[in-house]
């Protein structure tokens, strides 16, 4: 499984490669990290950043953040919230699904419903 | 089937191939001047909060309830765009067709809604090659910009074409790519390493009294520099036998902390302000694709700014003059992989 760094990195290199605003630098400006910092995070030099900063950076690459959350090796704090409001139904529930299918999984989330229209 | 993602809409058809998917965003933005000039793409300021609408069944009316569907905060004359996202921004992004329409009005055609995809009145939009949708097409290259206004008031282009303030919102339907016609443009694209790809990019006073919630409808606002692209895949590539729709409720914004209890997005910035602080414009092209021309309907009706002057209302603040100086150009073409952005952090 790819590192959280390494990710990062391919998915903003690959954007860089034909938007300038993808560089280091520029990137780590608008996230409001230290260029260097952010290089040590892509060469898996130094731990993840906090999670308010993982979610900054997959906003600014248009990458999932519940993804590179999880690369990262956290939960988000609105999915703990979520769990900690029902955790006995949440976590029967996550360890029934641990081994379903993709399209199984997609039959338990909620559809936005249509109606007459 | 569709499912809410956050701020996305998104829709997945795991019947007909596993990367059968399209997300769809609606972006805030700045409302540009309506003075006769052609303006760039102005930036994205932030996605919608979109909710179920059968969430807040006790809190809106009945005709809501029955159309179901999503909604989302817009203050009145307020502007946006809509985003779509293809699964994946690589050679394996499913396309698909996507039509568009605002109080049952085809934003592409100007016609009247109807669900199924017709190539004669190419009426549709196609998903990874457009990435965005500012407005209602009105002329080859050139859009008018969605602007918010309460239904009811005449200014929407589904009240100025039907004479009626029967549906408001927005109306969405996605039809996926054909499973053989996809496998066929997947080995096209390893052929000839060609990347299309899909995108992502670029206070008002709380109603205290109980008021029955508005509605709003979609007007024509100023116009703007927008290339539509035609089906470069043809008729035949999508699958009409299955699809899915959408009702999007667009609500006074005014209302809906007392609807949904939570604060609604704040006003965006005037063009004016925001150009004068420096900050950038878009301008987007894709090399070798068709663009579609405007529709007679729509060039017919009358923008936001027209009708005002015309009933004598004051309905929305003066937008200042504005000259874009600093225009990002964004063109796309082969070997592109990754997404154009147009958003900005806010």
């Amino acid at each position: 499984m790819t590192g959280f760094g390494d990710y990062v990195r391919m998915a903003r290199s690959t954007r860089a490669e034909t938007d300038v605003r993808f560089s280091l630098r520029q990137v780590a400006q608008r996230i409001g990290v230290e260029p260097a910092y952010l290089s040590k995070v892509e060469r898996s030099l130094v731990a993840p950043p906090s999670e308010a900063t993982i979610v900054r950076l997959a906003t600014d690459l248009g990458e999932d953040s519940d993804v590179l959350l999880a690369l990262a090796g956290k939960v988000g704090s609105d999915l703990q919230a979520i769990i900690l409001r029902r955790p006995k139904q949440f976590a029967e529930l996550i360890r029934q699904l641990k081994n379903a299918p993709d399209h199984a999984l997609l039959k338990v989330v909620r559809e936005v419903r249509d109606g007459k229209w | 089937m569709i499912t809410l993602e956050g701020n996305d809409l998104t829709f997945r058809f795991p019947g007909v191939h596993q990367s059968a998917k399209s997300a769809i965003q609606f972006q805030r933005t700045l409302r540009i001047p309506d003075d006769g000039k052609h303006y760039p793409l102005p930036p994205g300021l932030g996605a919608f909060p979109l909710r179920h609408v059968e969430d807040f069944t006790d809190r809106v009316p009945e005709s809501w309830r029955e159309r179901a569907g999503v909604m989302m905060p817009l203050y009145q004359a307020e502007a946006m765009w809509i985003s779509f996202r293809a699964n994946g921004w690589s050679r394996g992004s499913y396309p698909c067709a996507v039509k568009i329409a605002a109080g049952k009005i085809n934003a592409i055609s100007g016609k009247a809604w109807k669900p199924d995809l017709d190539g004669s009145d190419r009426d549709y939009v196609v998903v990874p090659e457009q990435p965005w949708l500012d407005g209602f097409c009105v002329a080859k290259d050139v859009i008018r910009q969605f602007v918010a206004m309460p239904l009811g008031s005449g200014y929407s282009v589904e009240e100025q074409i039907t004479g009626k303030p029967e549906h408001g919102g927005l109306q969405i339907i996605v039809y996926p790519m054909r499973r053989e016609h996809y496998k066929a443009l997947l080995r096209r694209r390893e052929r000839t390493s060609v990347h299309m790809a899909a995108t992502r990019a670029r206070s008002g006073l709380l109603c205290r009294t109980a008021e029955p919630a508005r509605a709003m409808g979609l007007a024509a606002g100023g116009r703007m520099r927008q290339q539509i692209y035609a089906d470069p895949h043809g008729l035949d590539a999508w699958d009409q036998s299955i699809s899915s729709r959408c009702f999007v409720v667009l609500v006074d914004a005014v209302q809906w902390r007392e609807i949904t209890g939570e604060a609604p997005p704040t006003k965006p910035p005037t063009a004016a302000d925001y150009t004068k602080a420096g900050l950038p414009w878009f301008d987007y092209y894709a090399a070798d694709l068709e663009t579609l021309g405007g529709a007679q309907a729509l060039t017919l009706v009358k923008s936001v700014a027209e009708m005002a002057l015309e009933k004598g209302e004051q309905v929305m603040g003066s937008d200042g003059e504005v000259n874009p100086v600093t225009i990002i150009s964004i063109g796309l073409g082969p070997g592109s992989k990754a997404p154009p952005k147009r958003e900005r952090k806010h």
